[in-house]
């Protein structure tokens, strides 16, 4: 689905690489979850990934990005979004201003797309029951919470029915509530088949919706695996992450000899609590 | 603007809600130049009373038309009046005096002439946002072949006028709650209003990048046609009203510049 080959790139006015030699490769059907501190790059890769960049953004480009083995670089975004989308961190920002429901703001990028008139309401009703809206088809999006708003974005991008989802810190900008919603949405589309990168730096929403994690730190892939191994790994601190609760727990009774050396990590809430049980029933 | 949406447009299925969008835009563009054009300064008041206001009536819009024009013009009318009919050289007839000022009529008739053209030009304006989804609008235009681009900044534009008071409401009120005083003199306020202006103004340049990436994840930028969820109706009652309000601003034009 996605090739990056030693992918380099910095900004025009940037003074060191947003990106360097990043090499990638996802395979349809992955949820992969992007995780860096401020100014890892992550809003870079996914740019890169939805040919923003060098599209939108120019600059200094080494090595290529390809979409189901085509050169972004060769690609219009036009045609790009026919492929990819990608849901940004600010829902108010996303909404177009020149509709007045939402069902007409999901219709806006069909409309552009040229989509037949009789083949728009159907869509557009799976798009809303996929993102829970389908009882505000006829709001006005400005009377939307943000996290309504946000998984109106969402909704907006997948009735144009993209194969790579790209989310970009989608929830950082919402309430506890409206953030779990929006990830319930975008878990639920796991079974669809769609391929999914999305950039965070919360560990913990990696845990519970990756089949793979990869790690940036200034531009450059650092991790690359399963959740389990990537999650648990101590040096995530040091590119400024913050550790999971469930790691840091285990690793604090490993030190007083609690843990079993060899045990792995717990990253989920389940396999934390099954260690800890262990631990308690080994003291009792 | 009651609703609390950024938006201009109110929801109606009056006459003037069913034209075609392209119909009420010549209605606005044709009563401002024969406003303008018309060799008597009473012309574009003539229009306002007689055409756009009853229309509005008829669209159970009078009311928000009418506060509005007098909202927006009633500082410049105070300025107009009082520039023009004290101190417009042109003064001559003198309509009443005050000690050392006078009130002249050739000033106060160019001041009311100018206003009833404002207000002229404003209200079939006004009017025609009010009963044109916005949407539809854009839609119209694009058809037309204005590129959708150019439709878009046209049409937001409008639309964002709304939510930038909103949100400048909102950062006024933030700053007010960390301090900012809003009293005393004008240099106080102005020098405390400041702080308010940045963010506003800021805030919208920062975030015409992530609107404009937001767009193309549309596929905003596709270039060729489109097509449009709600069709928008054009009729042949349209078609000669259009034509019917064309003639006349050409009407006029020609009555005022003849030789
Ligand atoms: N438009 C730009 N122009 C110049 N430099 C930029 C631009 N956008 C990002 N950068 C730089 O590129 C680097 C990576 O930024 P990026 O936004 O990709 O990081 P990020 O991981 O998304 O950070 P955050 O968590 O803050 O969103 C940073 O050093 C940043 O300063
Ligand atoms: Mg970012």
């Amino acid at each position: 689905m996605i090739e990056l080959e030693a992918l380099s790139f910095t900004y025009i006015g940037g003074n060191r690489p947003a990106l360097q030699a990043v090499s990638l490769s996802v395979a349809a059907g992955e949820f992969v979850v992007v995780l860096g501190a401020n100014g890892a790059g992550k809003t870079s890769l996914c740019h890169a990934l939805t040919g923003y960049i060098p599209h939108f953004y120019r600059g200094q480009l080494t090595g290529q990005a390809r979409l189901d083995g085509r050169n972004t670089q060769s690609l219009s975004l036009a045609e790009i979004v026919e492929v990819a989308g990608q849901v940004f961190q600010n829902p108010a920002n996303q909404i177009s201003g020149v509709r007045l429901t939402v069902s007409e703001e999901v219709a806006f990028g069909l409309e552009n797309l040229a989509v037949p008139a009789a083949a728009m309401p159907a869509r557009i009703k799976a798009a809303l029951a996929l993102t829970g809206l389908s009882a505000l088809a006829d709001r006005s999006p400005y009377a939307l919470s943000g996290g309504e708003q946000q998984r109106l974005a969402l909704a907006s991008v997948l009735v144009m029915q993209p194969r790579l989802l790209v989310l970009d810190e989608p929830t950082s900008m919402l309430d506890p509530q409206g953030a779990r919603d929006i990830l319930l949405a975008v878990a639920a589309l796991r079974q669809t088949g769609l391929t999914v990168v999305l950039a965070e730096h919360r560990l913990e929403l990696a845990a519970a919706l990756a089949s793979r994690v990869i790690v940036l730190a200034d531009g450059r892939i650092v991790r690359d695996g399963a959740p389990q191994e990537v999650l648990a790994d101590p040096a995530l601190e040091d590119y400024g992450l913050i550790p999971l609760r469930y790691t840091q727990a285990a690793r604090l009774a490993q030190a007083r000899g609690l843990w079993p050396a060899q045990a792995p990590m717990p990253v989920t809430l389940e396999s934390a609590a099954a260690g800890f049980r262990r631990v308690l029933r080994g003291a009792a | 603007m009651d609703s609390g949406l950024p938006t201009l447009y109110r929801p109606g299925d009056s006459w003037l809600h069913r034209r075609h969008p392209l119909t009420k835009l010549a209605y606005a563009a044709s009563l401002a130049v024969a406003g303008f054009a018309a060799p008597w300064p009473a012309a574009a008041w003539f229009l306002l009373g007689a055409l756009t206001l009853p229309l509005a009536a008829w669209a159970r819009l009078a009311r928000p038309l009418g506060r509005a024009l007098l909202w927006s013009l009633a500082p410049l009318a105070a300025a107009l009046l009082i520039i023009h009919g004290l101190f417009n050289p042109a003064n001559h007839t003198i309509l009443a005096s005050w000690g050392e000022l006078t009130l002249g009529q050739e000033g106060l008739i160019y001041a009311l002439a100018t206003l009833g053209r404002l207000a002229g030009a404003l209200g079939a304006s006004l009017l025609c946002l009010y009963t044109t989804p916005p949407g539809d609008l854009m839609t119209a235009l694009q058809q037309r072949g204005l590129p959708a681009g150019l439709a878009y900044v046209l049409i937001s534009t409008l639309q964002l006028l709304p939510l930038m008071r909103r949100r400048a409401q909102a950062i006024l009120a933030a700053q007010q709650a960390r301090g900012l005083r809003l009293e005393g003199n004008l240099l106080i306020r102005a020098r405390a209003l400041l702080p308010a202006v940045i963010p506003l103004v800021v805030g919208a340049l920062l975030d015409v990048e992530e609107r404009a990436l937001a767009l193309e994840s549309r596929g905003f930028s596709r270039p060729g046609p489109r097509t449009s969820l709600q069709a928008v109706p054009d009729t042949a009652l349209d078609r000669s009203l259009r034509w019917a309000l064309a003639a006349g601003a050409l009407v006029t034009l020609v009555w005022r510049w003849w030789p």
